[in-house]
């Protein structure tokens, strides 16, 4: 390909500069949904219905004092939200958002993504620590308890989906669904959408960041430009979350008439929509009730549905 | 669980939201709100500010009463509890339904407006 | 065995006001709990000590945002009681009536508090917009929307006027419905249950031990409340029932608050029914006679007591407070030991607590630094010797 149409296919469509703008797009969008589905209104009054509200929060938080706390790890502490940001973009680059990935995609990319995630998690667990605040200490070990949980169904509900079709590359996954595998896979998709709420940190499973209990949890030194980076990382996750559940799913790209990016997009909305309907929907669990639910309940119903995929779809390639 | 048809038909309903201050829902009739005081009906008793719990009301002189006082308010430290309008034998003070009185100087809450009652 | 020490507070999102409890921890287990209170001191009761009796009310009403109506109406009661005086019964019924709506608002506020504590952001707002349609309600009456100002001493300000009734019971059923569909949600979503269920557990013999008041104590089985122990006002004229609980948790507190709700409901249907017209206040003397007196009404949070003692001057010799927060802080500091950090806002949330109301009198002396509290038993042999009964 044309190294310059890589380039500006990375830069800007559907690259980093288009991923940033549908960052923002699903905040405004899960912020509003949450509000009505509460009887409120939501973000009004930045641009034509609020639309502008999460780049205004993002700007407003760029432009207040960085304040680093004297004992914290310095090193760790001021670059873990560059890092935060940078897993899930690089992440969404592999995910077949116009038809085809941005970068060439392989054979396992599907690990590469959930492994990348998992750093993420390390990330957190990082930041936390590196806070030296009692609150940060306890939001860091609860995000590594909650990881400990939501995994293993993740990647087992993942791996009956790549048992099913017969490839690990999540281009021909997404390609390859004439039916939508959330229709053909009922239980990996509730466990899926289950353990994604739990890995963006969404009520229920917003345990790390309880904001009635620990303050903010790990995020609680982090003020200014560091924190308008953490948050924005938060969304990014929400897009890839959304963009992969999506590609695993709900059959990618593939729809009647309109173009490929078009059907993306709309189904990765549905994602977001279910979830902030989630939200709006339990309270926080607790830790202890969160990983012996996910292991009692999660896990087993994963297992069932790699078993029956493996011998209801074996043989089904992709050719 | 338990809210799952309820919150899902919020989806379409109206937020109660009342967007103020473009929108205003409308006080109850017995509102407290702003003073209103007819200079033409106080005699200068005295028996507002000594009534007063929060100590919203003084007396400064004025040659419009038989006594030569009268009271002035002051809103910032004013309850609006409404003892001044019961205890005045006159009738010289009314509380109305007024309530938008935020300002930035205390000085502009010192409310010595007199009307006369027609 | 190293014990690590958190403190929560005077500043933190789960505390409305400003408190602090010392939580000695064991991991994420809480071993100990020291609370330290004071920070919302006020000096409310030399404040009652240099107003007059009548401007004594105000100050009293705003002791608590919340719990205003119970404390104006116990002030009314006990210097009614030094007077000597009886209110007219229309006065009674409408004291009955606002009671029960200050009570139905601090329950629904409750409600949604605790749905903020747990997450559970849905209910918070659902219940708060209902909750508006009362204080709409207490506004039509008095004219405010948080403080009523409708006692006075020797009866009510405000009457309800025929046209106002229609509009009342009309939004009496509408709260009735929404609050049976919120005990719905209490009694059968599955998240609220496994968070509320077995936790802040405060067996029947402790609260008693304790001394808990108000629903703290009835969710424990323990049949206190004022309105039928020692009805006031005509409460026992009024049809509606006592709600006890067995299960001695945060859903059993949760349970009687909701369940309280639909009786407050029942009783000012009642009142409304019952009240006859007639004048609603007696006038009196501007200073009332040398004495002392006691009352006790059922805030929603529990048994709230007034003293006063007048020597025959313009303002009180001496007024006391007593809150229900103040009596359900040890069975507060019993029921979070063994629990979770993660339990910490539910547990405290279900007392109902309202630091602002809670005062403790501590000693000082200023000479040498030194401050002590006294004991039950010494407070016990002071008040014998005081009043001269012997040893």
């Amino acid at each position: 390909m044309d190294p310059l149409i890589f380039i500006l296919r990375i830069l800007i469509f559907p690259g980093i500069l288009f991923l940033l703008f549908l960052a923002f797009i699903f905040e405004w969008v899960d912020r509003k949904a949450y509000a009505r589905f509460q009887n409120r209104i939501g973000p009004l009054y930045a641009g034509p219905s609020g639309i502008l509200q999460p780049l205004a929060d993002f700007i407003k938080l760029m432009a207040k004092e960085d304040i680093t706390p004297k004992y914290v790890d310095s090193i760790f502490f001021n670059n873990i939200p560059i890092l935060a940001v940078v897993i899930p973009l690089f992440a969404s680059l592999y995910i077949p958002l116009d038809g085809s990935p941005i970068l060439i995609p392989f054979e396992g990319d599907i690990v590469l993504l959930l492994t990348l995630m998992t750093i993420y998690t390390i990330f957190v667990f990082i930041a936390g620590w590196a806070s030296t605040n009692r609150f940060s200490i306890v939001g860091a070990t609860r995000a590594i308890l909650q990881f400990l949980a939501y995994e293993i169904p993740m990647f087992i509900s993942a791996a009956s989906v790549v048992m099913y079709v017969g490839s690990t590359s999540v281009t021909i996954i997404s390609q390859n669904q004439l039916i939508p595998l959330a229709l053909l896979q009922p239980i990996g998709f509730i466990v899926f959408i289950t353990a994604l709420q739990a890995e963006l940190e969404r009520i229920p499973f917003d345990i790390p960041e309880a904001e009635s209990e620990i303050v903010a949890g790990w995020l609680t030194e982090y003020c200014g430009p560091k924190l308008a980076f953490l948050r924005l990382a938060e969304d990014l996750k929400l897009v890839f979350g959304s963009a992969l559940a999506t590609a695993l799913f709900l059959g990618g790209g593939s729809g009647p008439i309109l173009p490929p990016i078009v059907w993306f997009i709309l189904k990765m909305l549905f994602i977001v929509l279910l979830s902030s309907y989630i939200r709006s929907l339990f309270a926080r669990l607790r830790i202890d009730q969160m990983v012996s639910g996910c292991w009692r309940i999660l896990i087993p119903l994963s297992i069932l549905q790699f078993v029956l995929s493996r011998f209801l779809g074996v043989g089904f390639r992709w050719l | 669980m338990a809210m799952i048809r309820e919150v899902f038909k919020h989806l379409f309903k109206r937020p109660v939201t009342v967007k103020y201050p473009f929108e205003r829902t409308p006080t109850a009739e017995r509102y407290r709100g702003k003073h209103i005081f007819y200079i033409d009906r106080c005699v200068g008793c005295g028996l507002c500010a000594r009534e007063c719990p929060a100590m919203a009301i003084e007396l400064i002189s004025s040659d419009k009463t038989i006594n030569g006082r009268r009271p002035i308010f002051y809103l910032d430290r004013c309850i609006f509890c409404m003892q001044c309008e019961r205890i005045c034998p006159r009738a010289a003070i009314h509380l109305t339904q007024f309530y938008e009185l935020a300002s930035h100087d205390r000085k502009l809450l010192v409310h010595s407006e007199e009307k006369v009652s027609s | 065995m190293s014990y690590y020490t958190i403190p929560i507070g005077p500043q933190h999102p789960a505390i409305k006001e400003a408190f602090q409890f010392n939580f000695v921890l064991d991991g994420e287990v809480i071993v100990d709990v020291k609370p330290r209170f004071g920070f919302v001191h006020r000096g409310i009761e030399k404040a009652m000590e240099l107003r007059t009796w009548v401007q004594g009310i105000f100050l009293a009403e705003r002791i608590c945002g919340i719990c205003n109506v119970p404390h104006t109406t116990c002030y009314c009661l006990a210097v009614e009681k030094v007077y000597g005086i009886d209110v007219p019964e229309r006065a009674k019924y409408l004291r009955i009536i606002i009671n029960e709506l200050n009570r139905i608002h601090s329950h629904l506020l409750w409600i949604g508090v605790l749905g903020m504590e747990l997450g559970f952001h849905t209910v918070f707002m659902y219940v708060w917009r209902d909750r508006e349609r009362v204080m709409d309600l207490v506004e039509m009456i008095s004219g405010n929307r948080v403080t009523p100002s409708m006692n006075c001493i020797g009866g009510v300000v405000y009457d309800i006027t025929p046209e106002m009734e229609p509009i009342i019971k009309r939004n009496l059923d509408y709260l009735e419905e929404r609050t049976k569909y919120y005990k719905k949600v209490l009694m059968e979503d599955p998240s609220l249950k496994a968070r509320t269920e077995g936790v802040g557990v405060l067996s029947k013999d402790k609260a008693l031990d304790l001394c808990a008041v108000g629903p703290t104590a009835r969710a424990s089985d323990v049949k206190s409340d004022v309105r039928f122990d020692d009805p006031y006002t005509l409460y026992d004229e009024i049809d509606f029932n006592m709600v006890t609980y067995s299960t001695c948790d945060v859903w059993g507190r949760a349970m009687v608050r909701v369940d309280e709700t639909i009786e407050s409901i029942k009783a000012i249907r009642h009142a409304l029914e019952k009240m006859r017209p007639g004048p609603i206040n007696v006038k009196v003397k501007r200073i009332p006679p040398i004495g002392e007196a006691t009352a006790r009404v059922e805030a929603p949070r529990g048994e709230l007591l007034h003293y006063v003692k007048s020597d025959g001057k313009e303002v009180p010799y001496r007024a006391k407070m007593r809150t229900p927060t103040l009596a359900n802080i040890p069975a507060l500091c019993e029921m979070l030991k063994g629990h979770y950090i993660a339990d910490i806002p539910a547990i405290v949330a279900s007392i109902d607590p309202c630091y602002c109301c809670t005062e403790r009198l501590m000693f000082t002396d200023i000479g040498n630094g030194k401050s002590w509290i006294w004991s039950y038993d010494e407070l016990r042999r002071y008040s014998l010797k005081y009043y001269g009964l012997g040893v």
